[in-house]
């Protein structure tokens, strides 16, 4: 296995970024929805700033991946219908929009609501704007609907590249699978 | 020389018609009592909205100086709803039991660094004896008094049981005192003290 992609495979460095994201994204997630329902005290904000530390990181990843994205090339396609193209590749960029989106709207709503941002308890962030209760509410409700969007299309992605598998045995997931050419 | 000063305080007091030679100031909406907490690492400032004050104070007659402050903790406001909410149970200031906090002189010296008073504050039923350094200063309008003092939230049980970590929410509180005084003069009996309040 290689760092860059090869015709048949993706490289080491976009599998590496793909699944280790994914196990981080799963985290998050499940936190994210788990968290909100806990009673305040310590625990409750604990976990806020794990979910914080970790969408952080994400937003860090995303933006190695989309540089990494641009500078190597890409395995070939396996043989499909033009709209299987046309949908996997507006599914992946809605898909890079939510990774993206995601930790700017949370890091966004963070700072309309006044919370500090203390990433892994190493290094305070700044705020992205200034406290202002009046649109918080509103910039609660991207960063919800922003993960239902994504789940949904995670779970698109997901039936896809099986049906793939399963059905076609083409080899769209073997090749971002670790371990093989 | 003795007593003559005696005569003319008693002159004072004559004048004054209240017992109570120190002048009696007012509070002017403009005050602000605020007090800086860390969260996580990162400042934030808050500021208790309502409060009442009753000062007297004449640098020149300390014995006859006082400050009453009177807070009420439900108009807490640190620009955070759900940081404000937090404030208001019973592991921080339990306003629904001990809606308001105390400050009360008992006495005044004057120190190499200025003028200091020492005072009795009182939080969520907990009296606790502390300096109060401040500089009182004579303007056109009235006068104004400044402080800054810095708190231990846990000798007022604030933040109790897991709070008391302060991994969270930091042990120091700065509390930072502007008022702008009108004069009231002269002192009428049975005037009630100032109500202070602004949004």
């Amino acid at each position: 296995m290689t760092l860059r992609a090869t015709p048949n495979s993706w490289g080491s460095v976009a599998k590496t970024l793909h699944w280790g994201m994914f196990v981080l994204l799963a985290a998050v997630m499940v936190v994210g929805y788990y968290m909100t329902d806990l009673p305040l005290g310590m625990t409750k904000m604990k976990i806020y700033a794990l979910h914080k530390s970790v969408g952080i990181l994400l937003l860090g990843l995303v933006s190695l991946r989309i540089v990494w994205r641009l500078v190597d090339r890409r395995p070939a396609m396996e043989p499909m219908p033009a709209w299987q193209r046309v949908v996997a590749a507006v599914a992946v960029m809605v898909l890079y929009v939510c990774m993206l989106g995601l930790p700017l709207s949370g890091w966004l709503y963070n700072s309309a609501a006044g919370f500090p941002l203390r990433w892994f308890n190493l290094v305070n962030l700044p705020p992205l704007m200034a406290s202002n209760p009046a649109v918080k509410g509103m910039i609660k409700e991207w960063h919800e609907t922003g993960a239902a969007i994504f789940l949904c299309v995670i779970g698109a992605h997901v039936l896809g590249s099986l049906k793939h598998h399963f059905v076609d045995r083409d080899r769209t997931l073997a090749r971002m699978l670790p371990g093989r050419k | 020389m003795m007593t003559r000063s005696f005569f003319m305080g008693l002159c004072l007091v004559f004048i004054a018609g209240n017992g109570q030679a120190a002048p009696i100031y007012s509070l002017q909406s403009t005050s602000t009592l605020q007090f800086q907490g860390t969260q996580q690492g990162e400042k934030f400032t808050g500021a208790i909205k309502v409060f009442e004050a009753k000062i007297s104070y004449d640098a020149h007659d300390l014995a006859q100086a006082s400050f009453d402050v009177t807070m009420q903790l439900k108009s807490i406001d640190s620009r955070n709803l759900e940081r404000d909410q937090a404030m208001q149970t019973p592991d921080w200031f339990d306003t629904g039991r001990y809606p308001t906090a105390v400050f009360k002189t008992v006495n005044f010296r004057v120190t190499a660094q200025g003028a200091v008073a020492d005072a009795d504050l009182t939080i969520k039923g907990r009296t606790k004896r502390i300096s109060f350094p401040f500089q009182f200063q004579k303007t056109a309008a009235g006068a104004t008094l400044d402080s800054r003092v810095t708190l231990d939230r846990l000798d007022f049980a604030l933040g109790a049981g897991e709070w008391a970590d302060d991994s969270m929410v930091g042990r120091r509180v700065d509390v930072i005192v502007h008022l702008n005084l009108t004069p009231v003069a002269p002192p009428v009996a049975g005037k009630a003290p100032s109500a202070h309040q602004k949004n």
